[in-house]
């Protein structure tokens, strides 16, 4: 073991542009991976959301956020299709809105009002409670003026259960603050349904004036509605049958096709991701492989009289197999330090906005490290195996 | 009592291709044979087939035809895989050019030899600095070999040869690389080793100061005995 690295140290600067091609290859990987982990949760988080549900949106919309909206007759009509258990209507809007002067690149979802109706008995068939990092939930029993937020928006704002929050306008009150999850919520505002929909109207002059004219009733004004359905019927029949008696006026995202499409965006997304990573890696490998070769041609006459000495070929191939895993090691425990203190900065700095775009998991980098070392070994075999079939009477008439 | 036969050698027969038309015979037939507590040297001319002979016997290279055998143990037809074990364990090699692994030292040169012998750390660890110092190299165990004179080498490259209590010590041209006086000194050594543990030694040269210290003396020529 100590001649492995007093070989490597023999030839300093090769050793070192070597490793610094794989710390490259595992710096990428760790930081791509570690990207691919975030959104993979963030995803994961959505499908088990939308898997929970049949959510129904006003035809035209992109997820609730739309300026049309869903008649609260519509969504009583659906309450009564066959197989239908419960139906809770939504409003979805952003906290802030968006200035197009002053546009900046948000990796992160921005914060949004989840308001739904406390007097609904809809529930997520996946998505029941929530884990509180302070106070409790807004639900059942809240009055209109409470909220409960999200981590990010908690630490963006510096704000803690019992503290006032100022929204459109209107003063809130937390009442909680949930805990990490990694995902949507994190960016969420949970109240009620009524001063959503209130902000809502005034955030939108045409509404407003609609309104005004009584011609729109607040309770018309939902961005989207979930649908559960009754114990022992299929989902997708359910919205399938949604979708035949109010298709012309609605969007119906069925859980399993949902399921399915999130499915295929993400190994779609985890592919290029993880693809561009490995080809850095690849990169890296092959300068193992081209350092062992000549590491190997330089040392002809070392194993030459290693295996007049009594060498066995295993033991010559072992040898040069380990060096190169340990170059591997070497590479990526330093590749993976740098991408872990990489991926940290930048998420300690996107933090405040709400948008950490890194997962760094213990597994994934333990991975990491077996992964370099196993690459290594890999980069290691072929020039090990020529190592040890070294003709011994060539290698000893070279010294 | 009846002395051990350690080599048996005949019909040794070894050409090498150089290339379509031109194939060279080494050995053309070379008889010999060694036994227990011989201190020979092989002599002749350059080319005359000396160093192909010793890696035959060193079964680093195997004959065309022939037989060997070695303590008993016919090596004709020892398959290459396993010609390593019986290396490491009945054989020594002393070299011209000492050929030490530069990066390890001294003492880590001769376990080395002990670890492809078979031995266990502390066991080899033992024996190493026992034959450094048997050989006056106590205060030179940590010496890398860029370390240590041309002489301490060898020295070096003596003990290593000599860790797994090798039943033959084949040596070529040991002296090949030293003054006259340092050659003098590693052939005392071998002579020593010779009378005192009974070794077996086996010395290719061309020197025939060298070869005048040996007890018997194996001539070739042209590929045969001479």
């Amino acid at each position: 073991m100590i001649e492995i690295f007093r070989n490597m140290w023999r030839r300093k600067f090769r050793t070192f542009l070597t490793i610094f091609g794989i710390v490259i290859g595992i710096f990428a990987f760790t930081v791509m991976g570690s990207m691919a982990l975030k959104l993979n949760k963030m995803i994961d988080g959505g499908k088990k959301y939308i898997t929970g549900q049949i959510t129904i949106s006003p035809k035209g919309s992109s997820y609730g956020m739309s300026s049309g909206t869903l008649p609260i007759d519509t969504i009583n009509k659906i309450a009564q299709i066959d197989g239908v258990d419960k139906v809770g209507a939504m409003v979805s809007m952003l906290v802030e809105d968006q200035n197009p002067d002053n546009a900046s690149m948000n990796m992160g979802q921005p914060a949004t009002i989840y308001a739904t109706d406390f007097n609904s008995e809809f529930k997520n068939r996946n998505w029941e409670t929530m884990d509180m990092r302070e106070g409790k939930m807004v639900g059942a029993g809240s009055t209109d003026n409470e909220i409960a937020i999200g981590i990010n928006i908690a630490t963006d704002k510096k704000l803690h259960a019992g503290d006032t929050y100022k929204i459109h306008g209107r003063e809130f009150r937390v009442v909680g603050v949930v805990n990490k999850t990694m995902t949507g919520p994190d960016d969420y505002v949970f109240m009620s349904i009524t001063p959503a929909r209130e902000m809502l109207i005034e955030s939108n002059p045409f509404m407003e004036s609609l309104f005004v004219q009584n011609r729109l009733k607040a309770e018309d004004v939902n961005s989207m509605a979930g649908v559960s359905w009754k114990d022992g019927y299929d989902s997708e029949k359910v919205a399938t049958e949604i979708k035949d008696q109010f298709g012309k006026d609605v969007s119906v995202m069925s859980p399993v096709k949902m399921g399915e499409l999130i499915d295929k965006a993400s190994a779609t997304m985890n592919a290029i991701i993880l693809g561009s990573a490995m080809l850095a890696l690849i990169v890296g490998l092959f300068s193992i492989v081209n350092t062992m070769v000549m590491s190997i041609s330089e040392r002809t006459k070392e194993i030459g009289i290693k295996k007049a000495i009594g060498a066995s070929p295993r033991s010559i191939a072992f040898e040069y197999t380990l060096e190169a895993g340990i170059i591997g090691l070497v590479g990526g425990a330093i590749g993976m330090g740098l991408g872990v203190l990489a991926a940290d900065i930048i998420n300690n700095k996107m933090a405040a906005k709400g948008a950490e775009i890194f997962l760094i998991e213990p597994n994934f980098l333990i991975a990491v490290i077996v992964f370099s070392f196993v690459v290594g070994i890999l980069a290691g075999i072929i020039p090990a195996i020529r190592a040890s079939k070294l003709n011994v009477v060539d290698a000893v008439r070279e010294l | 009592m009846k002395e051990k036969i350690i080599v048996k050698a005949k019909g040794l027969k070894k050409s090498y291709k150089m290339s379509k038309r031109n194939i060279v015979a080494a050995l053309r037939g070379v008889d010999i044979e060694v036994k227990e507590g011989d201190f020979s040297a092989i002599i002749g001319p350059s080319g005359c087939g000396k160093s192909t002979l010793m890696h035959i016997l060193g079964l680093l290279d195997r004959p065309d035809e022939g037989t060997l055998e070695i303590d008993g143990v016919d090596m004709s037809r020892l398959k290459e895989k396993k010609a390593y074990k019986i290396r490491s364990k009945k054989i020594g090699f002393i070299f011209q050019g000492f050929n030490l692994i530069p990066t390890l030292t001294a003492l880590e040169n001769v376990m080395l030899a002990g670890k492809y012998g078979g031995m266990r750390t502390k066991e080899r660890k033992e024996r190493a600095k026992k034959l450094l110092k048997l050989l006056g190299l106590q205060d030179r165990i940590n010496h890398k070999p860029n370390e240590l004179s041309g002489g301490q080498q060898q020295r070096v490259a003596i003990a290593r040869a000599l860790i797994n209590d090798p039943a033959l010590i084949l040596a070529d041209e040991p002296t090949g690389e030293l003054d006259s006086k340092t050659s003098l000194e590693i052939m005392e050594i071998l002579k020593k080793l010779n009378r005192k543990e009974n070794k077996t030694f086996l010395i290719v040269t061309h020197n025939l100061d060298v070869a005048k210290v040996c007890k018997k003396i194996i001539r070739l020529k042209d590929g045969l005995n001479a």
